[in-house]
């Protein structure tokens, strides 16, 4: 190298089917950097840090700089051959003429986009694993160590030092019987896991969605981005209160009632990684980062936090900002080598899975105002485009999930699903047995069919007034019994307990006081951004709730927003996927931190307006709603 | 179960004048029209009617109604609250009158939401009962300190506390309230009523309090019997 051409220029010359660009740079300047220079636009889905292929491009002409460690990883032995480099790592050390030929299926991948959507991502978890070979230290005299001939081998791709006890105790062991010959393992920079032999294509990661009533748990390849496994369980916590707030209180100015929720979920967590490692085949030693969306309740208690004043207002969260844990700390115990991540909460109860909902429905890269509603025990609600997103919590209660309803069950068999009514009620029952209860989309279409028919006043009154007017076999089913007015959906006869499963006027109230919650909380987003129903482009339900909901009858009975019905579309389990995007995206996760500093909070309950917007959300939608009348005016 | 029923009082003709009729404000207490009910009761006034007349026979029959309907969830909050705000539009024009003719209030009843909870629905509307019944209510609003209570009590020269809560994270604030008015040494001077969804008679009993309303129209009722019980009078 010639000293004297150090801060010389040199030449870039980027070909492509449009022609020839030359670019003159200092010498050292990435060739990536050297074409954003010039203009000259070459993806970097990574942001430049050797994480992806997306910058690949073919040295044609001049020196070929010695391929770097991410050059080998991303790239693979037998391209760096064949004159393949990352444009973000290779530094230009004389005139060079190049190509950019990003791969065609760069490993950005679409299952995780949601529906409708065509955002790829690219894969950037945080963990590298390599096989590498490794000096066993030979001479006294040469002042090293095991773990300094580890670092060595894997030069630049380490940061921190610090490793765990665990992995040093095993080290001499590991590194003499494989004779040098190792797979190493890193997370963010550090070294997490080290084996024998070269088990580099065992990396995997999990996604957990921890709600309030159900937990899911899904296992990826975190090289491939591939769903290996989902599995799930009632949330353990649950017989200490359906709702969150009932689940504070249980642990409020109580440590030990804390512990024990705590205890709750971590063996449910450790159960769930077992499961799902066992489905598949896998070690849980070889799960390496975990990710962890719920709650801002659920959150703090997996991690051990004080509550307390969590379920006083104003309702303040103790920490806003993402952490990472090592598993072992948690502690998750069959999970050795990970580290879990939680994601940033944005306010009061909205916490890391409204964040996780944003993410993955990429309402926060919208150019057109969208709308995202989680329907739960605890709901969350967004609105907004790029320019401006709002968020708010809505505390609908159990009601959704049956809960406090007379005949009230979870979506399981027996639990009637679908209701028609017509001359008489027809229902539909999950697994086609005999009736045992009603679920919460059950209960939704329900009462919307006996808005409909007549049987349910506007405001939510079963009718006792003129009911000869309704069909006989309708009519008949209304009835006043000791704890009041009720309406009955399934005659003993056909049900599996042998007795009359019914709808009761308290039960339409709870639904009034849950749906108005969700309603009212999209309305006063509404009015905050100021803007009206017909200017949402797109609702976005979401939630494993939301799935089964039928979208004019959430219409009808005013949990939704009266706009046109195909403007509702289901998104499916948007926090969980949420998750899964930050388990193998390290742009995402820095993505959540910046968007959490930026999303708006409305803190619904001090807002003076709210409660009128409340009580008006009780009411059910006149008999003719936007929707119904468009469907109408379309079949004419 | 049966279906509520409109109370007419008895003889009603014979406290207006020849041609007078009550019926239309029954109902328009009843359906929550605000606008006639102000309409009503001013022509009741100009026509020289008696303000207690106005308020036993012209207003609360409609009112009575829909509490009553409201106790068994035949009407719900909406239909509650435009029905009290009805009342309360009547009952504003004939205070002035009321205290006029030196009618004292039923008592002095100091209300609000407790420390930590946010929720004022509840509060409001059994607020607007407790004074369409007569009573002199102050509202202090919604996450009251247990202080401010006992501040307001010894100003006022409180005859009753109401404290509601909504969550069950916040129950535990109605128990730390009345332990305050116990510590502070004036928990014998006023009664104590609790209520909220969470709540129940056992709560009420657990944590100290006098009495418990599972709604609106318990408690006033409830109300209305404790300002017979004795207590230790305010200096």
């Amino acid at each position: 190298m010639n000293m004297a051409a150090k801060n010389s220029d040199v030449h870039l010359t980027i070909t492509t089917k449009s022609g020839e660009h030359s670019i003159a740079v200092k010498r050292d300047t990435t060739i990536l950097d050297a074409a954003h220079s010039g203009g000259i636009e070459i993806e970097a889905t990574c942001g430049g840090r050797g994480r992806c292929r997306s910058c690949r491009c073919k040295m044609i002409s001049g020196s070929l700089p010695p391929p770097s460690m991410a050059d080998t990883i991303q790239l693979g032995t037998e391209e760096v051959h064949e004159r393949f480099r990352l444009a973000c790592q290779t530094k230009l050390i004389d005139d060079t003429v190049i190509r950019p030929m990003p791969p065609k299926s760069e490993s950005g991948h679409q299952i995780l986009a949601g529906k409708g959507s065509t955002t790829a991502m690219a894969i950037d978890s945080g963990v590298v694993k390599l096989p590498i070979s490794v000096a066993i230290p030979t001479s006294e005299h040469h002042q090293s160590s095991d773990l300094e001939e580890i670092f060595i081998a894997l030069g630049d791709l380490v940061s921190t030092q610090d490793v765990a006890l665990g992995i040093i105790r095993d080290l001499p062991v590991t590194l003499r019987k494989s004779k040098g010959e190792l797979t190493a393992t890193l997370f963010r920079g550090r070294l997490v896991d080290v084996e024998p032999g070269d088990t580099s294509s065992k990396a995997y990661g999990i996604a957990f969605d921890i709600g309030t009533t159900t937990i899911v748990c899904s296992l990826l390849d975190i090289a491939s981005g591939e769903e290996l496994a989902s599995v799930g369980m009632i949330n353990p916590q649950a017989p200490f209160g359906g709702d969150l707030m009932s689940r504070i209180a249980f642990a409020q100015f109580n440590k030990k009632n804390l512990a024990i929720l705590r205890g709750k979920v971590l063996n449910a967590l450790n159960d769930l990684i077992k499961q799902a490692c066992k489905e598949v085949g896998i070690l849980p030693r070889h799960i390496y980062k975990i990710v962890v969306v719920g709650n801002t309740c659920m959150h703090h208690i997996l991690l051990g936090i004080d509550v307390s004043y969590l379920g006083l207002a104003p309702y303040a969260p103790v920490i806003r900002a993402g952490l990472t844990i090592p598993a072992s700390e948690l502690p998750l115990k069959s999970v050795p080598n990970a580290y879990v991540c939680t994601l940033p909460i944005l306010a009061g109860f909205a916490g890391g899975d409204a964040m996780a909902c944003v993410l993955s429905t990429g309402i926060h890269k919208s150019t057109e105002t969208l709308a995202l509603a989680d329907i739960g025990t605890n709901g969350e609600l967004v609105m907004g485009s790029r320019e401006r997103l709002v968020v708010c919590s809505a505390p609908a209660g159990p009601a959704f999930e049956g809960a406090q309803i007379r005949h009230g069950m979870r979506g399981a068999i027996g639990a009637i699903e679908r209701v028609s009514i017509g001359e008489d009620v027809t229902c539909g029952i999950i697994g086609d047995v005999k009736a045992i209860g009603i679920c919460g989309s059950g209960l939704i279409e329900a009462c919307a069919q006996m808005a409909t028919a007549g049987v349910l006043n506007a405001n939510g009154t079963i009718r006792r007034k003129n009911t000869d007017e309704l069909p006989l076999q309708i009519a008949r089913r209304i009835r006043r019994e000791e704890h009041g007015l009720e309406f009955v959906l399934v005659w003993a006869d056909e049900s599996a307990a042998g007795k009359d499963i019914t709808l009761t006027q308290a039960d339409i109230r709870q639904l009034q006081l849950a749906k108005s919650a969700i309603y009212s909380g999209i309305v006063m987003l509404q009015q905050v951004m100021d803007i009206k129903s017909d200017e949402i482009h797109k609702l976005m339900v979401c939630g494993g709730f939301g799935n089964f909901v039928d979208v004019a009858s959430a219409v009808r009975i005013r949990l939704l927003p009266d706009i046109p019905v195909d403007r509702i579309v289901y998104f499916g389990n948007a926090a969980l996927m949420g998750a899964q995007m930050v388990l193998l995206s390290e742009a995402q996760w820095q993505l959540a931190e910046d968007l959490a500093q930026k999303i708006e909070h409305v803190a619904l309950a001090a807002c003076p307006e709210f409660q009128d917007l409340f009580i008006e959300g009780m009411n059910f939608n006149s008999p003719q709603p936007h929707s119904v009348k468009l469907a109408t005016a379309a079949a004419k | 179960m049966s279906e509520p029923e409109l109370e007419i009082p008895e003889n009603w003709e014979s406290r207006v004048p020849g041609d007078w009729e009550w019926q239309s404000l029954w109902t328009a207490v009843e359906e929550g029209d605000n606008d006639y009910s102000g309409e009503r009761v001013q022509q009741a006034i100009d026509a020289d009617i008696d303000a207690r007349v106005i308020l036993d026979d012209g207003l609360f029959p409609g009112f009575n109604l829909q509490g009553n309907r409201f106790s068994e969830q035949l009407i719900f909050i909406p239909e509650m609250l435009i029905t009290a705000r009805a009342m309360k539009t009547g009952l504003a024009l004939i205070r002035p009158l009321l205290a006029a003719a030196a009618e004292k209030p039923l008592g002095t009843f100091v209300i609000g939401t407790v420390l930590g909870d946010m929720h004022d629905i509840g509060q409001s509307i059994v607020t607007i009962m407790l004074e369409n019944a007569g009573f002199n209510v102050i509202n202090l609003g919604t996450d009251v300190h247990p202080d401010k209570f006992i501040e307001t009590a010894i100003a006022e020269k409180a005859d009753l506390i109401g404290f509601s809560a909504l969550l069950s994270t916040t129950v535990y604030y109605q128990k730390v309230t009345i332990d305050e008015f116990k510590n502070s040494g004036h928990r014998d001077k006023v009664h104590i009523l609790i209520g909220g969804a969470p709540t129940s008679q056992e709560w009420a009993d657990e944590c100290g309090a006098d009495g418990w309303g599972k709604d609106a129209m318990a408690a006033v009722i409830l109300a209305r019997d404790l300002m017979s019980e004795s207590r230790v009078a305010w200096s």
